[in-house]
């Protein structure tokens, strides 16, 4: 191949100094120089023509050669069909594992999102600095200022998630809306399938008319009619009218509240039915998304925006004090979808990796093996005059067509699974729809193909290849052992195996531990036998449509709702609360509160979860009060503000007195109450155990637990304390719910068992699989060195022979080789071991309660897998012992 | 040149064209052009190469291992690529040659006959 761009690169040179030549000729006859020219140039010929001939001289010669060799390599498989079935079998599995993953890792981490420029979108966040809380939320102002004064955007868009009730159908449904700018769409650059989207036309301050609906809902809800446009549906309460529909590919490029949204809204968030007057203060916009300016870099954004939000803090010292350290943060939208399942993923894709090299060296050993016993046919043909390099592209040929047909194996395999394989992955996993064969998939699936095949190929292509040809000749003919050389080097494949393994393993052992840790957390309530179910009372724009807007109407409704659940046959007791009440569901928000008589801690400004609960949603949540009572039914909006409290809170700010009997406030006033002032003062009348609210797996937050009937929400959250079948019970709730009020939705009705497992699932999708890969590595890595060994003691049947005939016992020669094995495998231990210690840090975010370098792990694991290896490899040397020294000797 | 002359001249067969390049560079290395007016002027300008035809022919040598090129430069100054028999070469030359004997001894058998056939 370099030969002829060599020689071709010298042709046309050569062709313009052989007519320059002629010409010279012809003028040193007499002709004219113009004459010499023409002469010369007819007598040379088609000069195009001769160059395509001479280019086809040298392509020709290698297309052929190559067919010739997959001919060779095609008809030397098809006589080894066992050889060829473990080989294709192998690599298959390790090449359709790496297709696997790398399809999910292409769907979701590579592809980049269905945007023009996704580079400069950017979710927006306000931090505290000072107290480590993140994602505070935003307030309009922030947004305007962000928008118009910042100088970094090209627009920014708020994001409001909510739950909302759609009526006017047969029953009321929950739906996802969410609340945007009117520029969200333009911003992102998305175009409708159907009509047309909002655009900054339609901009009102508070919720404009026209809506957009996702493909989904449209086929859900509409059964896809064509005439949908213009159409009113009903949205908590409010009338809107359906402007247009979105493409089935397009998603909102961001987190959700439960699945994907159904309805896109527009307001400005500056009139009902969001808080007024707009200040700085309430910030009760989740979040922004934005768009950077053409040309900015994340990094020059950010530190534009750092000097921006300090302007901002010298300007308004009363709401940003210097010691909170108010800030704001961009993130990648890419990486804001994806979050931690980037390194997951990455962890995986390591792995499986690591399997297709174990499979590779398996392989590599195999052929080594079998190389051994061709070197007769190597030594012939070196010796009838093939070329060394001839013949190593000959045994590579022969090795990437193996790691072909095993990719195409691989890809069909994968192809046919897909869609179980997708099962697999927990359903939360981002961008899962996007996962597809795509092209770049196609070309990784080939890529790896070839590659394994000269991996696995090549060094035991150049071993053939350097075969002596005396001696080959003569030890083909003999039957001895192979070379002390080659048999080194497999032993040294050996090792890279069993490191590689034990990398793998200790990672999975690792996960393992993580997981029986998490399993034995104490959650602080008793998930078996629990059901939950979610209400949600409309919010109207107009306050004076709202039949809930009073904190006593909303009282009311949620005391008769749990009078009513609580009689539903087969349950114990039943409870309520505010929606971050219920534990395991993503990670809470923390607010802001404020101690009575006690100064402001410049350094933390105090933070809590905050929820409202109903007196029963201790005793139904099994949780137990340490000092003080529970909520009664008399604290509502006529009684003392009361609050309850946990541990952690109570040991936090009252680490050596008593809690109860102090009070504090919320520092952010809620939705429709306004002034901050008038916040009240909360009694803590009793402290509460930690409930793990965030996860098994999360430091347990402090909590500020409110009456339900003193500050009821909009949205609910029921448990029920009952033996009784989900379906059922689902009704039964949904039934008395639209009793007291039929507009009202009954949604995610589930037990709190699947919560739980539901939060599990991820780590358990992550631990379960790299378990699989780490059991695979250690079945190929023991198969790998068995075969070794077993391949050592049938070439040395003859030594073996001689050492029993003078006198060895068995248990010597098993002592001989495990002396041998043992020198292999504690070689490849060390290995692993100090590659698990370099590595094993990667996969501390996936870890709970156990360090990336756990020595309990390392030393448990790596005898297993020392025992395993060496069980392997005194089988072989057992049976050789077996045999008879007679036979042995004669063994030719 | 002549149409006359032209007429007098002999197209090459294909494939001898690799023996004639082979015997020419038995005298020595040298370079394309020479190779051309040497094939001519050997042959009494009766043999015609379309100069252009050499290049190919040169580089299945070449990939055949027969002959190898260096750059050199010609008698009046001009850079050029050499061409050198190899060992290889030398060998294929002798079979070449024996075997082209072998087809001419056997054509001008066949051929002679009919002559006198057709004399008589």
């Amino acid at each position: 191949m370099s030969r002829r761009n060599r020689m071709m690169e010298g042709l046309d040179q050569d062709i313009r100094e052989h007519i320059a030549m002629e010409t010279q000729d012809n003028i040193e006859r007499g002709m004219s120089p113009e004459e010499a020219v023409y002469a010369a140039v007819r007598k040379f010929g088609n000069v195009t023509r001769v160059k395509e001939d001479t280019r086809d001289v040298w392509s020709f010669v290698w297309l052929e050669k190559l067919w010739q060799d997959i001919r060779y390599a095609a008809r030397t498989l098809r006589r080894n069909p066992g050889f060829t079935l473990v080989a294709v079998l192998t690599l298959a599995l390790g090449i359709g594992a790496n297709v696997a993953i790398f399809t999910v890792v292409h769907a979701v981490l590579l592809q980049p999102l269905p945007f023009p420029h996704p580079e400069q979108l950017v979710r927006v966040y306000d931090d505290i600095r000072s107290s480590n809380t993140h994602d505070i939320g935003m307030s309009i102002p922030e947004l305007w200022d962000l928008r118009d004064h910042s100088g970094v955007f090209q627009d920014i868009s708020a994001l409001v998630s909510a739950d909302a009730n759609l009526t006017g159908g047969d029953h009321p449904e929950r739906i996802e809306l969410l609340g945007t700018s009117a520029n969200y769409f333009t911003m992102l650059g998305a175009h409708p399938q159907l009509g047309r989207i909002y655009t900054s036309a339609d901009a009102r301050p508070g919720f404009s008319d026209p809506v957009v609906i996702s493909d989904a809902f449209w086929h859900r809800t509409f059964g896809a009619d064509p005439n949908v446009l213009g159409k009113k549906i009903r949205v908590d309460g409010d009338l809107y009218t359906i402007a247009g529909v979105m493409p089935p590919d397009f998603r909102h490029p961001g987190r959700t509240l439960t699945a994907d949204v159904d309805v896109w809204g527009t307001a400005g968030f500056a009139a009902d039915p969001f808080p007024l007057p707009v200040v700085r203060a309430t910030r009760f916009l989740p979040g922004a998304i934005g768009r950077l300016k053409p040309g900015l870099t994340l990094a020059q954004g950010q530190s534009q925006l750092d000097d921006f939000v300090a302007q901002l803090s010298r300007q308004y010292p009363d709401e940003y004090p210097a010691a909170a350290g108010w800030s704001v943060r961009l993130v990648p939208i890419q990486q804001d979808i994806v979050g931690n399942v980037r390194t997951e993923l990455f962890v995986l894709f390591a792995a499986v990796a690591f399997v297709l090299l174990i499979a590779c060296v398996n392989l590599a050993n195999l052929l080594l093996a079998r190389s051994a016993r061709r070197q007769r046919e190597i030594a012939v043909r070196l010796a009838v005059g093939a070329g060394r390099s001839r013949l190593v592209t000959q045994l590579l040929t022969e090795s990437i067509l193996l790691g072909t047909i095993a990719g195409s194996a691989a890809l069909l395999t994968v192809f046919w699974l897909k869609s179980s394989l997708l099962r697999l992955a927990p359903s939360d996993l981002p961008r899962l729809n996007e996962v597809s064969l795509s092209p770049g998939v196609l070309f990784f699936a080939f890529l790896i193909s070839i590659l394994t095949g000269v991996f696995f190929g090549l060094a035991p292509a150049l071993q053939s290849a350097r075969t002596s040809q005396i001696t080959a000749l003569r030890e083909g003919t003999g039957g001895a052992g192979s070379s002390k050389h080659q048999m080194k080097f497999s032993r040294l494949l050996v090792a890279s195996e069993i490191a590689l393994s034990l990398v793998l393993l200790i990672g999975a052992g690792l996960l393992v531990r993580s997981f029986w840790h998490l399993l034995e957390v104490r959650p602080g309530f008793e998930p078996h036998h629990l059901t939950t179910a979610k209400i949600w009372l409309a919010v109207p724009n107009n306050p004076r449509e709202d039949n809930y807007f009073t904190p006593e109407r909303r009282a009311a409704f949620q005391h008769e709702i749990l009078r009513r659940i609580s009689a539903i046959p087969g349950v114990e007791q039943a409870a309520l609360g505010t929606p971050s009440s219920l534990p395991m569901e993503g990670k809470h928000a923390q607010a802001p509160f404020v101690i009575e008589n006690r100064a402001l801690d410049s350094e933390r400004i105090p933070v809590a979860e905050i929820a409202s609960v109903s007196p029963s949603y201790f005793s139904v949540l099994k949780t137990p009060l340490i000092t003080g009572r529970f909520f009664a039914d008399s604290d509502d909006t006529k009684g003392q503000q009361v609050a309850l409290i946990d541990e952690t809170l109570a040991r936090r700010y009252w680490p050596d007195s008593d809690a109860v009997g102090q009070r504090l406030r919320l520092a952010v006033p809620s939705l429709r109450n306004q002034n901050a002032a008038q916040n009240p003062w909360l009694t803590i009348v009793g402290v509460v155990a930690n409930i793990k609210s965030d996860g098994f797996d999360a430091a347990s937050a402090p909590h500020i637990y409110r009456s339900v009937y003193q500050a009821p929400s909009y949205a609910g959250v029921v448990y029920l304390r009952t033996t009784a079948d989900l379906g059922i019970l689902g009704e039964a709730v949904r039934a008395e719910v639209q009793t007291v009020d039929p507009t009202i939705p009954v949604f995610g009705v589930r037990t709190m068992d699947f919560i739980v497992s539901a939060f599990l699932a991820e780590r358990r999708f992550a631990f379960e699989l790299l378990g699989i890969f780490a059991g695979v590595a250690l079945l190929l890595a023991s198969v790998g060195i068995y075969g070794v060994m077993a391949y050592t003691f049938s070439r040395r049947t003859n030594e073996i022979g001689i050492r029993i005939a003078m006198g060895a016992k068995r248990t010597d020669i098993l002592k001989m080789a495990l002396t041998e094995g043992t020198v292999t495998v504690a070689f490849g231990v060390v290995v692993g071991l100090f590659g698990s210690l370099a590595l094993t840090r990667f996969l501390q975010s996936m870890l709970f309660s156990v360090k990336p370098t756990d020595p309990a792990t390392f030393a448990t694991i790596a005898a297993l897998l020392a025992g395993v290896t060496l069980l392997a490899c005194v089988v072989p040397a057992h049976r050789a012992t077996r045999v008879d020294p007679l036979i042995a000797l004669r063994h030719e | 040149m002549s149409t006359k002359q032209q007429k007098e001249r002999i197209e090459l067969l294909q494939g001898t064209l690799d023996l004639l390049i082979l015997r020419t560079l038995l005298l020595g290395p040298t370079h394309g052009h020479a190779i051309a007016k040497a094939i001519e002027f050997n042959s009494d300008n009766v043999l015609q190469v379309e100069q252009g035809s050499l290049y190919p022919a040169l580089h299945r040598l070449i990939k055949r291992g027969w002959i190898s090129a260096e750059e050199g430069t010609s008698e009046n100054n001009r850079r050029a690529k050499f061409y050198r028999l190899t060992v290889k070469g030398r060998r294929q030359l002798a079979v070449e040659t024996s075997k082209w004997d072998k087809l001419a001894g056997a054509i001008a058998q066949i051929l002679r006959p009919a002559e006198q056939e057709g004399k008589s």
